[in-house]
């Protein structure tokens, strides 16, 4: 468990103009929201998995792509095959961009986070239902 | 080593031009896209002006020898490895054996038509007057001061080098910095020499014309097709220096832009000069396609140099960056 005073830490980010914070502890995370009127809500940090899914969290800060800027088709359209270490989507730095490599062979689910949605370190990005590698 | 695999007699080592020996009669040469040359460079953490082949026949293949860190720039030729699919604008890094395909040039959104294959430590070829870039004009540079042909074969520089750390890319610039004209790429010219001497219909005309980029067109000069330009009177002159983006108008009306295999010196009207840091939206451009000239001021070329150069810099920064944390894991 985490021991923070949530309603605190609420109250503070409530007086920011941060409108997401996210705490993540060994066990356990949580996630604030503020919405456009100030009012904060306390939600699981990651989005919730399917029976067998696997959320494929962002590894750093960045705005979030499905496609590359010179193409018109996403990268890992939902219900495609992927193998380990294809990549499922982008994340742009700058002008840097970087994989968002497919930690395990599977079928893409969904998308969790828009294309061109600002996301943060470990902001769920893309469902992924693993799938045993194919001989 | 990468060994060639296609017959393709345009394919040319480059590097960023050999400037410094216009006095002694010899071109620039360099890459025709410098930007997505360095860019290459920069992914991989070579100095920016390495050697790097320049594609521009397509489809094209390679083979790579040893394990070796790459990287793609310029047009999107939906390149492969093997089979697996490369990303534009990419480093990646190839096992020995591997055989690296480049297709047709596509692209919606932006369409180049030359590629640039960076390989890690840069292109090894000897440096001929301060470049290792193709002179084919005078038949030294590059490899063998010639184009590319089938079984030949390059050494990289550090093959081994930076393999954990390739697999990342970086916003091709044609959309990092656009630059367009009613809904024409535009390419921004300082007015030269002989401006002044063509009639305010024509100078009206260079400005506003669509300029279509004729089949007569390749590494030494783009010949133009639109309307034709007419001067006041004949004008007449003596051969005099000319460098890469000077636009010459012959006796016919239809102008030429001198592009990076120009001969040093010419006698042909000067009515503008594609300011440097536009010549590689030139040297994308495809054989067909069309475009505007924009007038733009001394102070307009030196910050559109300086924007380039800021592009570059932050790619370089953060490339390092990233390849450092690459690095430590």
């Amino acid at each position: 468990m985490l021991h923070i005073d949530v309603d605190q830490i609420a109250a503070w980010l409530a007086a920011t103009d941060i409108s997401e914070l996210e705490l993540r502890g060994p066990t356990s995370s949580v996630r604030l929201r503020k919405d456009s009127a100030g009012v904060v809500t306390i939600g699981d940090a990651r989005p919730p998995a399917g029976p067998a899914g696997m959320t494929v969290t962002a590894p750093t800060v960045g705005i979030f792509l499905h496609r590359h800027p010179l193409h018109d088709t996403p990268l890992a359209p939902t219900g495609a095959r992927v193998i380990a270490g294809q990549p499922l989507g982008l994340l742009q730095i700058g002008i840097l961009l970087l994989p968002v490599p497919a930690p395990a062979p599977g079928i893409v689910a969904g998308m969790w986070a828009p294309h061109g949605a600002i996301v943060g370190f470990g902001t769920g990005l893309v469902e992924l239902h693993p799938v045993a590698e194919q001989a | 080593m990468i060994e060639i695999l296609s017959d393709s007699a345009l394919t040319t080592v480059q590097d960023l031009g050999r400037t410094g020996a216009l006095n002694w009669g010899v071109g620039i040469s360099g890459a025709m896209d410098p930007l997505a040359l360095a860019a290459g460079n920069l992914l991989l953490g070579n100095d920016a002006g390495d050697a790097a082949v320049e594609v521009q026949v397509f489809p094209f293949q390679v083979r790579f020898d040893d394990d070796c860190a790459f990287a793609l720039t310029g047009a999107d030729c939906a390149a492969t490895l093997d089979d697996q699919k490369l990303l534009p604008w990419w480093s990646g890094k190839a096992a020995a054996g591997q055989i690296l395909r480049l297709g047709l040039p596509t692209g919606s959104t932006w369409r180049g038509s030359r590629a640039y294959l960076c390989l890690a430590g840069g292109v090894d070829v000897p440096v001929v007057l301060g470049s290792r870039s193709t002179q084919m004009r005078g038949a030294f540079g590059g490899h063998e001061g010639r184009a590319l042909r089938k079984g030949d074969r390059l050494r990289a520089g550090a093959p081994g080098a930076g393999l954990g750390m390739t697999g990342f890319g970086v916003v091709p610039p044609a959309l990092a910095m656009p630059s367009d004209r009613d809904s024409l790429p535009a390419i921004r010219v300082l007015p030269a020499a002989e401006h002044a001497r063509y009639t305010p219909a024509s100078r009206t005309e260079f400005w506003t014309a669509a300029w279509k980029i004729t089949p007569q067109s390749d590494r030494y000069g783009y010949r133009l097709a639109g309307p034709t330009l007419e001067p006041m009177a004949p004008i007449e002159l003596r051969s005099h220096g000319i460098v890469p983006g000077v636009i010459q108008v012959p006796p016919g009306g239809q102008p030429i832009v001198q592009m990076r295999d120009a001969q040093p010196s010419g006698g042909y009207p000067k009515i503008g000069t594609v300011i440097e840091a536009d010549l590689w939206r030139l040297g994308q451009a495809p054989i067909g396609s069309r475009f505007r000239f924009v007038e733009c001021t001394w102070n307009e070329a030196l910050a559109a140099r300086e924007q380039t150069d800021q592009w570059l810099a932050e790619l370089q920064r953060l490339a390092r960056l990233h390849r450092l944390r690459q690095g430590a894991h």
